[in-house]
């Protein structure tokens, strides 16, 4: 029975790499096609990931807790196979016997093993199933050397898998196998960097040295071969090009007809190993503070690794892996503030109509079972001032100067859950009913509270609301989910106190009020337009009557 | 044991001597095994004797003809008359002087042959007749073999090949003189390149078709581009339609009888029927099942990717394992069995196998269409280049077709090729390379192609894919 690898799949929109949270199987347990196997946590969501194959788990090759690059092999299976013939044969040595029984050169068969036969007993790498971007001669030397081509990282434009390449993932398989469990950090060598990280594992010919100049204790800039002459593709010369270096000068140890040949990784080790020699000098490189690797290693392998190079936690703290939602809300927010130059307007509305129309409608949508809250009326009220003030409802694509004013009214609600801040998006909120709103908005909070929501129910938003008053508070400067271009945070709305004009005297009295907060990115819209906005949503806040309209 | 039978034993047995067999022999005896090529009719099989070359050389032989009297738009006045004996004699020049070759070939490599059919009689032996009745047989032990039978063109109910004017593709290529009218049964690739030359040497050829187009597996620009032309050409047409039987005509000719599904009749005048529906694999005769393999309801043979059968040490290569049914295929799959049987790595582990269809114009097409890609779970781009567009291509007269070129818009890697038009069997086979070698569109974009040729068509429609054509509007 063939053993499968299985790489963590693209388990959404744009994922790149996801939490392994928790495994579902262990070795040795029985799985079906489309069983879930493991619990990942992506950027988005929660997913379980399935088998895609019948068979028996053989081995697990992550540990829960650690953040998997899509495409990386986090589990293998035995598989079942649906006739198993020939396997049967090549392992069952009494049908072996029974095919060379009869025959006269018996005594040659068993003297030379049929190599075939050989083969399959023994674990026959399997030929890669579907489209693999590698050349034959590096597809020949996968098999040759058992190399699961698909497991490859190919440093080629796009991916491609090298021969190279090839020989590099099976010399890391070798060494690697039996350090897995290590949890110390890997100190980077200096000849790692000077003759192009893992492509320095599969020298075996034609060295010149010129490679291996750099492996001298000081880690100075790789040495230019300053050849006259190179062979690269085209798009390896497009690559060199772009990083700003002459092939000429790479180094490498492939040649072709002679001459010297130069592949992309060739060219990407080399101009790295310019930038780290060029950050080196710069700066005295960091040493890997051992001691402290050894006392987070209680934390497991990513702790220790992190803590390498940084303050060590003093003994009592607590460390917080920063992965998974987490870090995804991170990223997120600090492209948001550090690339839109944020202004937040603040104004307040005097919202009674509004409390008494939510009062009158609530008993009719308790009818339809909907549980009618005020965010349906906000969210029309946003949908007026949008309609009226389109560049909040834009985006702004720096690249190809132009600013998008979108059509469509999607507005993201941000919910706090327990693993981090989610944004489901409402689509199309000009063309729903309050109830219908509702009900959307409540069943998109819920699940977002349990982390099913999928990762294309929190992309398309146009512009974001933010109720931060369900915890309390009233105002506050909500960070711009990028690259929307606005987003109003909804304080409580309670009773405050309010100026009115009475029998032709001003009087402070009791009101229900809503404070607001506007941020807006004042590369695209200015603080008069933001406030004539605000102004807008405030009005219908005000006379709810006016949604009608919308 | 038979009287006259004599025992010998080779490493591996080769059944069949066609560009599966003949292929695996040789590489077999290169890598250092004794090879015993056994071929009961005639070296080089179905491709250099009934198929690939001989039609080759009637397609060219008639499109000289037809090019040199249709040629007045350049000023040429000519009108050529056409020899059919004699064309035929310089086809059959070239294909001895190919099949002497391939046997040549096989024994310089120290291939044994042997003329006979071979049978299998257990796992490790086949006996051999030696041609007819009471001329001997020998027993061969082998440690592996290769089934390379090829295949026949399949029959049907009521056109028997035994009729003088019913005709598989081997009488098609093997006629002395023209057909007035010329009725072809399937609009397949076979019956469209027969339809093609037999037009153009001057026979009213109608093809009836069961489907509602010609060349089914082809996508409908691709198709739409070789009906019309065969339509100018005189080609009548019969879709819709099955071949019932034939009658005989009062002209002294023969009336070739269709029906369509709902039962309509119609009837062709016609001198000659060429019944072009298909091969199927051939078995017969090689009892397969002795050594245990199984065919399967259509009579192939069925292998994995090292080309091997349910029995490990028995291989099936070519038309008789199964589709492609092509000549390239069939001897790729030689060398993959010949290296495998000799404990080297090898497998059928190719990303895309061209085809050739040498209609007027030609097709070529490799790899994965626009709508496959998509199917695959690429998100693809598509580049055009219409020859209309091609310096080179107004200068042959021919500017019918397009260059398409499909790849992954993510990573540019190139995916597949469909051409249509001048030279494109040979202009597929840049395509071919490209996705072999993982090649990207900027790969072959940027590789300079030799102006004025037709291949610089193949540039273009990967510049136009990245949108960064010259000689055509990006889409």
């Amino acid at each position: 029975m063939p053993v499968k690898e299985f790489k963590l799949p693209d388990v959404g929109e744009g994922v790149a790499e996801g939490e392994l949270v928790s495994w579902l199987v262990a070795p040795g347990d029985r799985v079906e096609e489309d069983q879930p196997v493991a619990e990942v946590e992506t950027d988005k969501a929660l997913v379980e990931v399935p088998s895609s194959y019948d068979g028996t788990v053989e081995e697990l090759f992550v540990e829960e807790g650690e953040m998997v690059p899509v495409g990386d092999v986090i589990i293998s299976f035995r598989v079942d196979e649906g006739d198993g013939t020939s396997d049967e044969a090549a392992a069952d040595p009494e049908s072996a016997a029974e095919e060379s029984g009869d025959a006269e050169p018996a005594a040659t068969d068993d003297a030379e093993p049929d190599p075939a036969a050989a083969d399959t007993a023994d674990a026959e790498p399997e030929t890669a199933t579907g489209r693999t971007f590698a050349p034959p001669s590096a597809r020949r030397l996968a098999r040759e050397l058992g190399v699961d081509l698909a497991a490859v990282d190919g440093s080629g434009p796009g991916g491609r898998v090298s021969e190279a390449d090839v020989r590099a993932h099976a010399a890391g398989d070798a060494g690697g196998a039996g350090d897995s469990g290590s949890d110390e950090a890997p100190a980077p060598t200096p000849t790692e960097v000077g003759s192009g990280g893992r492509k320095s594992a599969v020298k075996k010919r034609g060295e010149d040295g010129s490679a291996e100049s750099s492996a001298g204790p000081a880690p100075g800039a790789p040495e230019p071969a300053g050849r006259d002459a190179t062979l690269a593709t085209p798009a390896t010369r497009k690559l060199a090009r772009d990083l700003d270096v002459d092939v000429d000068d790479v180094p490498t140890d492939e040649t072709r007809d002679g001459e010297a040949f130069v592949t992309g990784e060739h060219v990407q080790a080399y101009a790295d190993a310019l930038g780290s020699a060029a950050a080196a000098e710069s700066a005295p490189e960091p040493e890997p503070v051992e001691a402290d690797s050894a006392d987070g290693a209680d934390d497991g392998p990513a702790a220790a690794g992190e803590a390498a190079g940084a303050t060590a936690p003093d003994a009592g703290d607590e460390t917080v892996p920063y992965r998974g939602v987490r870090r995804t809300i991170g990223e997120q927010m600090e492209r948001s503030k550090f690339t839109a130059p944020h202004v937040t307007h603040h104004d307040t509305a005097e919202v009674d109509a509004l409390v008494e129309a939510r009062a009158e409608l609530k008993p009719t949508a308790e009818a339809e079972g909907v549980t009618l809250t005020y965010m349906p009326f906000v969210m029309k009220a946003i949908v007026a001032g949008l309609k009226q003030h389109p560049y909040l409802n834009s985006e702004l694509r720096e690249d190809d100067e132009e600013i998008v004013l979108k059509k469509e009214y999607n507005l993201g609600i941000a919910v706090a859950t327990d693993a981090g801040l989610m944004v489901p998006v409402v689509d199309d909120v000009d063309e729903k009913g309050l109830f219908e709103l509702a009900a959307e908005v409540r069943d998109l909070a819920t699940r977002a509270r349990e982390r099913k929501l999928k990762p294309a129910e929190m992309n398309g938003g146009t512009f974001t609301v933010t109720n931060f008053g369900a915890i309390g508070g009233e105002f506050a400067t909500p960070i711009i989910n990028y690259p929307e271009t606005a987003i109003l945070g909804l304080g409580a709305i309670e009773d405050r106190p309010v100026v009115r004009e009475r029998d032709g005297e001003s009087e402070v009295v009791p009101a229900p009020t809503l404070p607001l907060s506007l941020s807006i990115d004042h590369r695209v819209v200015d603080g008069a337009v933001a406030a004539r906005f605000a102004n807008t949503v405030m009005e219908h806040l005000e006379n709810p009557l006016l949604l009608l309209n919308e | 044991m038979v009287v006259g039978d004599i025992a010998t034993g080779t490493e591996v047995l080769v059944i069949g001597g066609g560009p599966g067999g003949y292929v695996a022999a040789i590489r077999a005896a290169q890598e250092g095994l004794d090879a015993t090529l056994v071929e009961r009719d005639a070296y080089g099989g179905a491709c250099l004797n009934r198929g690939c070359i001989p039609s080759k050389a009637l397609i060219t032989g008639s499109g000289l003809a037809h090019e040199a009297g249709n040629a007045e738009f350049m000023g040429v006045h000519a009108d050529p008359a056409v020899d059919m004996g004699k064309m035929v004699e310089w086809k059959d020049g070239v294909v001895d002087r190919l099949t002497s070759g391939v046997e040549k070939l096989c024994k310089a490599n120290g291939v044994n042959l042997i003329e006979g059919t071979a049978s299998f009689v257990d796992e490790h032996t086949a006996r051999v007749a030696h041609g007819g009745e009471g001329q001997g047989s020998e027993s061969i032990e082998f440690e592996h073999a290769i089934i390379a039978t090829g295949s026949r063109p399949i029959q049907i109910p009521g056109f028997d090949f035994a009729e003088d004017h019913v005709w598989s593709s081997a009488e098609a290529l093997d006629a002395d003189t023209v057909p007035d009218r010329l009725g072809i049964v399937g609009g397949g690739y076979i019956g469209m390149e027969l339809a093609t030359t037999y037009a153009k040497l001057g026979a009213e050829v109608t093809v009836v078709e069961m489907l509602d187009d010609i060349l089914q597996p082809y996508e409908d620009d691709v198709k739409r581009i070789v009906r019309k032309r065969a339509e100018e050409l005189g080609v009548e047409f019969g879709f819709g339609e099955g071949a019932s039987e034939w009658s005989e005509a009062p002209d002294g000719g023969y009336l070739l009888h269709t029906e369509t599904e709902e039962g309509e009749e119609s009837t062709y005048g016609v001198d000659k029927i060429l019944v072009a529906v298909g091969r199927q694999p051939v078995t017969d005769g090689l009892d397969p099942e002795q050594a245990g393999i199984e065919t399967d309801d259509r009579g192939f043979v069925d292998t994995d990717d090292r080309t091997r059968t349910a029995v490990e040490h028995i291989h099936a290569v070519g038309d008789v394992a199964g589709d492609p049914m092509l000549a390239h295929a069939a001897s790729k799959e030689g060398i993959v069995a010949a290296e495998v049987i000799a404990g080297e790595p090898a497998a059928m582990d190719q990303q895309a196998i061209p085809a050739a269809v040498f209609t007027d114009p030609e097709i070529g097409t490799v790899g994965l269409t626009e709508e496959a890609a998509e199917a695959e779970g690429f998100d693809p781009v598509v580049g055009e280049m219409p020859f209309n567009a091609s310096g080179r291509a107004l200068t042959t007269g021919h500017t019918e077709g397009f260059v398409r070129i499909v790849a992954d818009d993510e990573t540019g890697f190139v995916l597949g090729g469909q051409i249509v038009g001048p030279e494109a069997s040979e202009l597929v086979a840049e395509v071919a390379l490209a996705i072999e070698m993982g090649a990207t569109l900027e790969d072959v974009a940027a590789t300079v192609h030799t102006h004025p040729t037709l291949a610089e068509a193949v540039m273009e429609a990967a510049e136009n894919a990245r949108g960064q054509a010259i000689h055509t509007l990006n889409r």
